[in-house]
């Protein structure tokens, strides 16, 4: 079962990883940062089961959370850059204002 | 059983993330996600975790993923937007799709059928359990869930709309 899941969190991690670094569209990269989360949560949540380890599944509650927050958070300010005429894509931000 | 059905699940979602990885179009990007977390949260339920598959299902498909296509449909216009109409599946990967998810749905169910007598391999879903995680959430966890709870709200601030200036 451990061999299963941790080809599972290593595919979907690396998946994510990979959107996040080869896709240009920020709604993409975002895309790939949920699918990291939710390949590591799989291994967590195994291992909770595993040890019986109620505090694992807490912080995987906790993570959900966090990472349901960093999404609103993400996909306000990719409103914000299209709403400035910016586009979707993560090349034009190269600059900062100043 | 369950380890078929961990499998198939897996599987099922590493096939959808890699469509979600080599598909051009947001919102074929989007619905490989949500197929992706709707996967992860079996696995959760099948590992003895049902409350944070429930959660899963909740919070990422019923919330973060209605937030990614209102901000794709807002982003209307861009080239990302026009390819819409590449939203297609070849017919034997959608009865490859329908074949999994009745073959998981029939795993999970004989699985849950097999909790008394795998005791040991599914006992995290026994109540003492589930009260030791809701303790440990309030009391080892408690300034993180109150810090969660203040970020959840900031986040909603964020999100608010702006007073458009006169």
């Amino acid at each position: 079962m451990s061999a299963a899941i941790w080809a599972i969190t290593a595919f979907l991690f690396s998946a994510g990883l990979a959107a996040v670094v080869l896709r240009r569209q920020l709604l993409a990269m975002l895309l790939g940062v949920e699918l990291m989360i939710a390949g590591v949560n799989v291994a967590l949540v195994h291992y909770a089961g595993r040890y019986a380890d109620a505090e694992a599944l807490a912080a995987v509650a906790v993570v959900i959370a966090v990472a349901a927050a960093e999404a609103v958070v993400g996909l306000s300010l990719i409103l914000k850059v299209l709403r400035s005429g910016r586009g979707l894509d993560a090349g034009d931000l190269a600059e900062l204002r100043g | 059983m369950t380890l078929w059905a961990v499998m198939i699940a897996g599987a099922v979602a590493a096939s959808f993330a890699a469509a979600m990885l080599l598909s051009r179009s947001l919102y074929v990007g989007a619905v490989c996600l949500l197929v992706v977390l709707l996967q992860t949260a079996l696995i959760f339920l099948l590992r003895g975790a049902p409350l944070l598959g429930l959660l899963q299902v909740m919070i990422y498909a019923g919330a973060v993923m209605v937030l990614v296509v209102v901000t794709i449909m807002a982003s209307g216009g861009t080239p990302a937007a026009e390819r819409l109409a590449d939203f297609t599946v070849p017919r034997w990967a959608a009865a490859a799709a329908v074949a999994a998810v009745a073959l998981e749905l029939v795993l999970t169910l004989a699985a849950a059928r097999a909790v008394p007598e795998a005791a040991p391999a599914l006992a995290p879903a026994s109540g003492d359990y589930a009260s030791a995680f809701g303790v440990s959430l309030f009391r080892s966890y408690s300034l993180a869930t109150e810090a969660v709870t203040l970020l959840m709200f900031l986040a909603g601030l964020a999100v608010l709309p702006e007073k458009e200036a006169p």
